[in-house]
């Protein structure tokens, strides 16, 4: 599904944000990537992405190799994830329903099909109520629903969501930890950075621990803090 | 809300428009400035040749005729003339019509002619359809049987072709002129839209949007503004060109060399067609130019 194979980026400024990074996330599996601030968790996000290029090694993303994707194939394979970030990156001028339905539109999606499918998906992140508000009208766990319903909407085959509750208080956190663990139960592969401590503690799933750059532990059911093997 | 890719590229290029009111009018003024020079150029120019066809069709060219060709061989040159290319008519001067028009000149002193009535060459006069193509079928007529000389008011002629062509090439700088600044104040127009949006991009490529998708909008932005700069120089261009031919046509000048000048009506249709495709043309690469950046996400 997600496949790194001796990873390494460098960005033009010298700095080296992923050195020799290696690891395979299955299909339908639940990865934290964590690390202290500054540690590289972003830069893989945005290598998944083809937001950066790698300097070396392979990635593979859906048993395609996608170190030499052209440019002008880089649109579809984003079509394939669905992406959440911190700060939710909704359209400000759009309602909740169009923000969503915008996501499909983009995809040429059949007027029918998303007058189906947008419904669908609020009624899942519990926000069919809020389809008319604009996000400026939303709570900050809303907005994020909102992307996660966004992200969801075309049926990728993963989540792809980089620090999605680093903008939201506890509770409602676990509110959004809740939905990903939702959505990962119905067969949809979550990759989530993230530095919550707690967040990564209780929910027992994979992690990927990176330090400056470097893959240092990788655990099927490990806490944030378990112990280095 | 119902998406439909028209009605979704309208709402979003004017959207751009208005969100950036200040770049917007800057742009169409430069654009009608642009346009509006161009327009009077072309309208000079179009006048121009309009003069060298009328003042063609009266003067025309002189082809004499061997004093003793016959009937036949006269009528045979006649045909042969008219079926060269760039010729638009010859017409007979007989024999006769030569020694009645030398009479009406002579007036009082007619008697003068007494004795030389069979001097007279008959001849055709030659008018064309294109100034440029006066020598080609100068020697061309030259070159056929029972052709004596050739007269032609070769000065008028050359002076005109001259202005003309100094017309087109000043028509032609000004029109590449013209789309470079239409073309840089375009997309700077649109690089501050795209600058404006530049969030919405980025969140339309994390979704997967194709790089034509995000840029459609606009591209539509251009070609709204091109449209409208284009609607409003022809107005301006049509009530001046009307005033000025006006004053022009009610001065001596034309009344004495006899020609009449262009109304709008004839113009405004190439200037329409000009500026359509060149408010859209320049709409499309102004704000392709101005996309690139953004567009490498
Ligand atoms: N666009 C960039 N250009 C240069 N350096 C960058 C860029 N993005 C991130 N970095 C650097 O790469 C390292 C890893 O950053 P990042 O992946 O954002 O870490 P994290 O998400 O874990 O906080 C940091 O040292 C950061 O300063
Ligand atoms: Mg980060």
């Amino acid at each position: 599904m997600i496949e790194f194979k001796n990873v390494t980026k460098i960005y033009s400024t010298g700095t080296e944000a992923v050195h020799n990074a290696s690891f395979t996330i299955e299909k339908g599996e639940f990865a934290f990537l964590v690390g202290s601030s500054g540690s590289g968790k972003s830069t893989l996000i945005k290598l998944i992405l083809k937001e950066e290029e790698a300097n070396k090694g392979n990635i593979i993303i859906n048993g395609k190799d996608i170190t030499f994707l052209k440019p002008k194939r880089v649109p579809f394979l984003r079509r394939s994830m669905g992406v959440v970030f911190q700060d939710f990156r909704l359209l400000p001028d759009k309602t909740v329903y169009e923000n969503v339905a915008f996501a499909m539109y983009i995809v040429k999606a059949t007027p029918r099909h998303i007058r189906r499918q947008v419904p669908m998906v609020l009624s899942l992140v519990g926000l069919s109520n809020k389809a008319k508000c604009y996000p400026n009208e939303l709570s900050g766990g809303e907005q994020q629903r909102v992307a996660l319903a966004r992200a969801l909407v075309n049926n990728p085959t993963m989540i792809i969501a980089d620090e999605p509750t680093g903008n939201l208080d506890p509770v409602t956190a676990w509110d959004i930890m809740n939905l990903l663990n939702e959505i990962n139960a119905r067969g949809t592969t979550v990759v989530m950075a993230t530095h919550a401590q707690d967040i990564v503690d209780k929910m027992k799933k994979r992690v990927i621990q990176i330090d400056k750059g470097i893959i240092v532990r990788d655990d099927k059911k490990g806490g944030y803090n378990s112990e280095i093997q | 809300m119902r998406y439909n890719s028209f009605t979704y590229l309208l709402s979003e290029g004017f959207r751009n428009l208005f969100k950036n009111k200040k770049a917007t009018m800057s742009s169409l003024v430069t654009m009608i400035c642009a346009m509006f020079l161009f327009g009077i150029f072309f309208a000079i120019g179009e006048n121009v040749n309009t003069i060298m066809e009328q003042v063609n069709m009266a003067q025309g060219m002189e082809v004499f005729i061997d004093i003793d060709a016959t009937d036949e061989e006269i009528s045979e040159l006649g045909n042969k003339i008219r079926s060269l290319g760039g010729v638009n008519s010859a017409t007979l001067k007989t024999k006769q019509e030569a020694l009645d028009s030398v009479k009406d000149e002579l007036k009082d002193f007619q008697t003068l002619l007494e004795g030389f009535e069979g001097v007279f060459p008959a001849s055709y006069i030659v008018t064309l359809t294109d100034l440029n193509l006066s020598e080609q079928v100068k020697s061309e007529i030259l070159q056929m049987e029972n052709v004596d000389e050739i007269m032609s008011s070769d000065q008028t002629i050359e002076l005109l072709i001259k202005i003309a062509n100094g017309v087109r090439v000043a028509i032609a700088v000004i029109f590449v002129l013209l789309i470079i600044i239409a073309i840089t104040i375009i997309s700077n127009t649109i690089k501050l839209t795209v600058h404006a949006r530049r969030k919405e991009i980025s969140i339309m490529k994390y979704v997967g949007a194709t790089n034509s998708f995000i840029r459609g909008p606009f591209i539509v932005e251009g070609i709204i503004i091109g449209i409208i700069a284009a609607l409003i120089t022809v107005c301006i261009v049509g009530v001046l060109y009307n005033v000025i031919i006006e004053k022009i046509e009610s001065s001596m000048i034309l009344q004495q060399m006899q020609v009449s000048l262009l109304q709008f009506q004839d113009l405004s249709r190439y200037i329409l067609i000009v500026y359509a495709v060149l408010g859209i043309g320049i709409g499309i690469v102004g704000s392709s130019i101005s996309m690139r950046k953004y567009l490498e996400v």
